[in-house]
């Protein structure tokens, strides 16, 4: 029984038969959901502040980049005076040999002086979307993994979680949230399901921005090593040392 | 009476220009006056006297005697004082002369009737001032005047005021105040140049020359002089300005574009220069000059012509980012007149692809062909604000031109041939640079010259440059008016010219 303080049914038996479809690989994939294709490049522009990186979107970009030709791009906006050499090198070192327009995507990292991490997008209009936890969202969706509704839901519910109470709570909800991920994780090898989510991702990354990973229960400990032996975690890994 | 030589005699009187404002006093035949029109400044002796800097004048010389030249920007007289502002290009100062023990009745009427304008030499007391002077940049002290003497006396009519030029333009005057219109200010530039918002304007300038110059050279790059009076138009023969020569005629150079060329096939590598560029366009736009200075780069390069690309781009951020740096007082007093949003940009410059502004307009809902040149549609606005949006910057350059709207020596696309290697910069929406990489190879050169249907007769010293080796090489070059005029977020080229040439005007 997942104990959640307001839980209106218990979802412990839909999660464990639920199976997420397959992975489909090619880029029409991205038309339908960026829209319509005008013939350029479509670029994902992420402002976020170099006193707050968000690491889940750097481990969101490796993955990204393992299922699609990504062309990464990293720049300062005039707003901030300096950054340092680490955030400015952190999508590695990018070949830039072919033109924009044969990639299948972009994606540009401006180190700003923003409050908040914000996305826009390039081709299409649209207000900017804000938060951490929203643009991990949009970039985990763009991998084309589908879920049932119970278990969408739970992912979300994870990543706000993750961003309000795990990074940005006090030390009380810090405690509680690692004592439910404990709990979910002597379930499942992963916070929702036998597959990484963007939950994880995301809880992950808050974990190693606050003070408490060191103090982690038995299975998170266990969970983070699992997370920091996939590849795309190594980029961040790199950062934080 | 003995006749006294030197700089306080009254030999001047004699000089003195009429006019009802100036007094002349009866005490000028004392020796040891404390006030009157000096003789001219022949370079009769050497004082032994230094001058403060009035932008010095702060609470830390207070109590000091401190000797001041400065012009008199206003003056005041109330009963037994006078209140003068002293001004020296951006700073200015209040002065007091007062009845007392070191002035005279005569002496305050003497110092409230020079006329605006004049120079005069001032002797007083810094005095840490009871409450702040809002109207002065020197708002903490006050100068009490011992001695004052003019140098150079203004004439009583001025053609126009400084303090409505400097005046901002604002949207329904509620009490009328008056500014001076852009023809006035031109036809008397030399008091225009005077106020505080043309000396920060040219002196950022002056910065932008600089920084130019010394970010090239720490990049190794050697700078050159280029002929103005040569014998073929080289962009074209319709908009440009021919001379008498001796007894037949030349041009004066569109652009230094052709001698750039030779020094990289001269072996000079990495070249700029700095120099006037003329066109003899008949347009009236806020943007054009018939005569500009023009800041030209050329570059030889190893693979791929997005090495000078780079080179160029960088360039441009350095400078942007030493204007931010050292030129902010410069930049807060423009903007005092004409209020702008700060430049924005980023580094490494961002750089987009022709097509993509295309899609980019496109999506927005403007209708046009795959090769149309946006600057035709006047969509070059557009794209800027689209660009904004998304990346927030005011400085951006795009990739990769159509070929059809490209001068004839632009080199084409290796792959796609209706395009070309060639870029265009954009500041807030507006072109400040268009570059490419040359044809280097004399036969293509040929035929694209030919396609263009230009006489090759006229440019057979040119194609001859490149017959014996030369290195594949691109560049471009920057209007200064223009940048700076785009910088500081103005809105006519002719503010950030000193003595600009347009159509309408060849003075002063």
């Amino acid at each position: 029984m997942i104990q959640t303080p307001d839980a209106d049914f218990d979802v412990t038996n839909i999660i464990q038969t639920d199976e997420c479809s397959p992975l489909t690989t090619n880029g029409a994939d991205l038309d339908l959901m960026l829209g319509k294709d005008y013939g350029a490049l479509k670029d994902i522009v992420i402002n976020a502040n170099p006193s707050l990186p968000p690491l889940s979107l750097l481990v969101l970009h490796s993955l990204l980049c393992e299922r699609y030709k990504i062309l990464s791009a990293v720049h300062t906006h005039s707003s901030v005076k300096s950054v340092p050499e680490n955030l400015l090198k952190c999508f590695g070192e990018q070949t830039k040999k072919q033109p924009r327009h044969e990639y299948q995507l972009g994606f540009t990292l401006i180190w700003k002086d923003v409050p908040k991490p914000q996305m826009k997008f390039s081709i299409q209009t649209m207000c900017p979307i804000e938060g951490e936890g929203n643009i991990a969202r949009f970039l985990f969706s763009l991998l084309g993994q589908k879920y049932n509704a119970v278990t969408s839901t739970l992912i979300d519910s994870w990543v706000d979680t993750a961003i309000f109470q795990l990074k940005e709570g006090s030390s009380k909800e810090k405690g509680a949230v690692l004592r439910s991920m404990n709990a979910a994780l002597g379930k499942t090898p992963w916070l929702v399901g036998n597959e990484l989510t963007v939950a994880d991702i995301v809880a992950w990354c808050a974990l190693q921005q606050t003070d408490s990973a060191n103090a982690a229960p038995a299975n998170v400990q266990k969970w983070m090593k699992s997370c920091e032996n996939l590849a795309p975690f190594t980029s961040v890994m790199k950062l934080l040392k | 009476m003995h006749q006294q030589k030197g700089i306080w005699s009254t030999g001047g009187f004699r000089r003195i220009m009429r006019g009802p404002r100036f007094i002349k006093s009866r005490e000028t035949k004392t020796p040891q006056l404390k006030y009157g029109v000096s003789s001219m400044i022949q370079s009769q002796e050497k004082p032994d006297r230094v001058l403060i800097r009035i932008k010095d004048l702060t609470v830390e010389k207070a109590d000091e005697v401190v000797w001041v030249r400065g012009r008199i920007h206003t003056s005041r007289a109330k009963g037994k004082q006078c209140f003068l502002v002293l001004r020296q290009q951006q700073f200015n100062i209040q002065a007091l002369v007062a009845v007392g023990q070191h002035a005279s009745k005569q002496m305050v009427k003497f110092a409230a009737n020079i006329n605006k304008e004049s120079i005069v030499d001032v002797e007083g007391v810094v005095r840490k001032a009871h409450q702040k002077i809002g109207g002065c940049t020197q708002q903490d002290v006050e100068l009490h005047v011992q001695r004052i003497y003019v140098i150079s006396l203004a004439e009583p009519r001025l053609p126009l005021q400084l303090d409505d030029a400097v005046r901002p333009e604002v949207e329904g005057e509620e009490d009328g105040r008056a500014t001076v219109n852009q023809d006035t200010r031109l036809d008397n530039r030399v008091i225009d140049l005077r106020t505080s918002t043309s000396q920060a304007i040219f002196c950022l300038q002056s910065g932008i020359c600089q920084l130019f110059r010394e970010t090239l050279i720490h990049k190794g790059f050697v700078e050159i002089q280029t002929p103005k009076i040569i014998s073929a138009a080289s962009e074209g023969g319709a908009n440009v300005f021919t001379v008498s020569y001796f007894k037949s005629s030349a041009y004066l150079a569109q652009s230094p574009q052709l001698y750039k060329q030779m020094c990289i096939c001269a072996d000079f590598e990495k070249v700029f220069c700095i120099g006037p560029v003329f066109r003899a366009e008949d347009s009236n736009t806020h943007r054009h000059l018939t005569e500009f200075v023009g800041l030209d780069i050329e570059m030889a390069f190893n693979y791929h012509y997005h090495e000078v690309v780079d080179e160029i781009a960088d360039t441009l951020v350095q400078i942007f980012k030493g204007l931010q740096e050292r030129f902010q007082t410069e930049i807060q007093t423009v903007n005092k007149q004409f209020p702008c949003e700060p430049f924005k940009f980023l580094e490494p410059t961002l750089r987009l692809e022709y097509r993509e502004a295309v899609a980019m307009l496109r999506e927005a809902g403007v209708e046009m062909g795959d090769e149309e040149d946006l600057r035709y549609l006047g969509s070059t606005k557009m794209c800027q604000s689209l660009v904004k949006v998304v990346y927030d910057t005011d400085f951006y350059i795009l990739d990769k031109y159509p070929l059809a709207v490209r001068p004839f020596y632009t080199m084409p696309d290796p792959v796609n041939p209706k395009n070309s290697n060639s870029y265009d910069m954009f500041m807030r929406g507006e072109e400040i640079l268009s570059g490419a990489q040359r044809i280097h190879d004399p036969q293509l050169l040929t035929e694209r010259a030919q396609h263009h249907g230009i006489d090759l007769e006229k440019i057979k010293a040119y194609i001859d440059s490149f017959r014996f080796g030369a290195p594949p090489h691109a560049g471009g070059g920057i209007g200064l008016e223009r940048v700076t005029m785009l910088y500081l977020g103005l809105h006519n080229v002719r503010q950030t010219s000193m003595f600009p040439r347009d159509p309408k005007r060849l003075t002063p």
